[in-house]
């Protein structure tokens, strides 16, 4: 799958040209259009609702993001990724609420950028803590260590002990003059949408940064095979903790952000099946790939807005689907993984790369 | 063994003495003592379950012996992790090819150039600057030295996965080349490859071991009889975790006991030639 195929007449002179990442006049063509749509022609056309999916999105691209690189490049199952987010999102929270910023720091919106990375280090850290076991455990007996850091932080610490700080109760309210970002108050959808956007951007270009070049690869290595890894002078059980403290961050990246999208926060917003769920969206969207991170995301948040649009007039006739709504959300992704294990396990990012394949020889077959 | 009593310590790639690996009741390996001159081409040989792949795993730290030391260049490396090894100049490649099926030839070549490569987690995810510098050096010495040497420049793209079985054994021998190494444990790099392919990889080992460039010390574990007469220095004779003698070919080939023990009483020239 990580070849594909270049135009005719296509010849590279130097090896800068043939490892390049745009390797043609057309994809760098492709590709600018593309961040023309994103950053212009969306913001143009976009109303809130849009808006409010495509942020959704975009936090779902990012949670699930670390979770594509422990279980795709580095082969570390994971199921315990809402608590990393958590952690970030609790982090910011609290940084913001609970140091005293200078006023100066507020006004100028240096604060709330300054917790998004603090937050995101502390996520990769305590990410990189539960990664321990990794050390010794494989497969299903790592899926119940990560689980663990879920149970452990969001249900234990973060409930009992980190939601009392300050006395608000459960949930953190989060004024909205507190997110500043520079000269920019986050307080509309546009503008969430505009941070989600750089966020999951730099995100991206990181992972895909890493995965070609020397850490990338050994992580690859040691899901391929971790016995020939080690044997090539590989620290597997650095590689690992590399790849915890990597997708741990990039978790804390997502709650940070995520916070300026919501009014408050508590630990409901991270529950277990958070967890599952982006492991949903990675087995959808293709394992091991990154387009399949970002394909996975839209789709899962597509069809369940989809769901809903096509559940909630149904509720004028049988009022007791609107109760029941959350229950057909868990049903309609179970069947989704489902199908997709079935019809296509190597998830949409394949049949993307199917249809690229197609449209390269189209209209002749050969 | 007249000349090989004349060699001075220094001239020992890798030393091993009394070398004990017991996995439960079964003596995998009892008391070897052998030793790895610098250079030269070393065959291991015996019968199945002689303890030939144990031995490597032992000198490359996949299994700790429970007794005897592993002396390289002079330092004892017993308590060293299989990465620690390699650091000091030891690839392999398996009995059965444990390339990484999904990745490129050319992304096995450079993992096995890991050592090499410097960028670390920072300079990896800007990539700009020093990593792509960085990658764009190993990826001259990788096609001018490595691809070049062993032939592969056609298969350069593909994913290892789906090529033919030989070729993926060459693939792996490139991947250990690409170390660098002083010294490579080659455990059966001739298992299910056809005549043409043997030839091949006979004369790659050789071509590793005698040109200028590379003089890579080789340790190999082989069981066509033929090639590893022809190849070695160096044979090396295991039965039941016990060597039975070490000598130059001449010497193992006449060896009554190694007949006995290996051969039954057939002729020793069991080669498909």
């Amino acid at each position: 799958m990580s070849t594909s195929w270049l135009p005719c007449g296509t010849y590279h002179q130097n090896y800068a040209e043939d490892q390049s990442l745009w390797q043609t006049k057309f994809i760098k063509g492709k590709m600018i259009l593309l961040f023309a749509i994103l950053f212009i022609g969306i913001p143009l056309w976009a109303d809130n609702y849009w808006m409010s999916i495509l942020n959704t999105i975009g936090y779902t691209i990012l949670g699930a993001l670390g979770v594509q690189l422990l279980i795709g490049f580095c082969g570390q199952v994971t199921l315990g990724h809402a608590a990393f987010i958590a952690v970030g999102a609790y982090t910011s929270t609290l940084l913001i609420l609970e140091v005293p910023w200078p006023q100066a720091l507020m006004d100028f919106g240096i604060a709330y950028p300054v917790s998004i990375v603090i937050a995101a280090i502390t996520a990769g850290v305590v990410s990189v803590i539960f990664g321990l076991p990794s050390a010794r455990v494989k497969g299903f007996y790592l899926i119940l260590t990560t689980m663990a850091a879920q149970f452990i932080i969001v249900d234990f610490i973060i409930t009992q002990y980190v939601s009392q700080i300050g006395g608000r109760g459960q949930a953190f309210s989060i004024p909205p003059e507190a997110i500043k970002v520079g000269p920019f108050t986050i307080d509309s959808d546009t503008k969430v949408y505009f941070m989600m956007l750089i966020i999951v951007i730099l995100s991206v270009t990181i992972v895909v940064n890493l995965l070609r070049s020397r850490v990338g690869r050994a992580w690859v290595a040691i899901r391929d095979n971790d016995i020939s890894a080690d044997v090539m002078g590989i620290n597997v059980i650095k590689y690992k903790l590399l790849a915890f403290f990597v997708a741990g961050f990039i978790g804390g990246l997502a709650g940070a952000f995520w916070i300026s999208n919501l009014a408050a926060i508590s630990p409901e917003h991270f529950p277990w099946f958070w967890s599952l769920w982006l492991v949903g969206v990675i087995l959808i969207g293709g394992v091991g790939s990154i387009h399949g991170t970002i394909f996975g995301s839209i789709f899962m948040v597509v069809v369940m807005e989809l769901l809903q649009l096509g559940v909630m007039p149904l509720a004028d006739i049988y009022p007791k689907l609107l109760m029941d709504f959350l229950f057909i959300k868990e049903a309609a992704f179970g069947l989704a993984i489902c199908a997709f294990m079935i019809f296509e396990p190597n998830g949409l990012a394949y049949r993307w790369w199917q249809l690229k394949n197609y449209f390269n020889l189209w209209p002749f077959s050969y | 063994m007249g000349e090989t009593n004349t060699k001075t310590e220094s001239d020992f790639l890798l030393e091993i003495e009394d070398l004990h690996m017991y996995f439960g009741k079964v003596r995998a390996l009892q008391g070897i003592n052998l030793k790895i001159h610098k250079g030269e081409i070393h065959s291991v040989i015996g019968p199945n379950g002689a303890g030939k792949t144990v031995m490597m795993n032992c000198i490359n730290g996949l299994y700790s012996p429970q007794k005897g030391t592993i002396t390289y260049e002079g330092r004892k490396i017993n308590r060293l992790r299989p990465y620690q090894r390699a650091a000091l100049g030891m690839a392999r490649t398996f009995q059965k090819v444990e390339v990484f099926g999904g990745l490129t030839v050319l992304d096995n070549i450079r993992l096995g150039r890991h050592l090499h490569y410097k960028s670390g987690i920072l300079s990896g995810s800007i990539y700009k600057g020093k990593t792509s510098k960085e990658e764009i050096e190993h990826r001259g010495f990788i096609e001018e030295q490595i691809i070049d040497l062993l032939e592969i420049q056609h298969i350069r793209h593909k994913p290892v996965g789906m090529l033919p079985y030989g070729l993926q054994k060459r693939v792996e021998l490139a991947r250990a080349l690409a170390l660098e190494p002083k010294l490579l444990i080659l455990d059966e790099p001739l298992a299910g490859l056809n005549l043409e392919e043997v030839e091949d990889m006979a004369r790659f080992i050789l071509d590793i071991n005698e040109e200028e460039r590379w003089k890579v010390t080789c340790l190999l574990v082989e069981h066509d009889m033929g090639v590893v007469m022809d190849l070695s220095d160096h044979v090396f004779v295991l039965n039941f975790g016990n060597l039975i003698i070490d000598g130059t070919p001449a010497e193992v080939q006449n060896h009554p006991e190694v007949i006995k023990a290996y051969l039954g009483e057939e002729d020793l020239y069991a080669t498909r030639r």
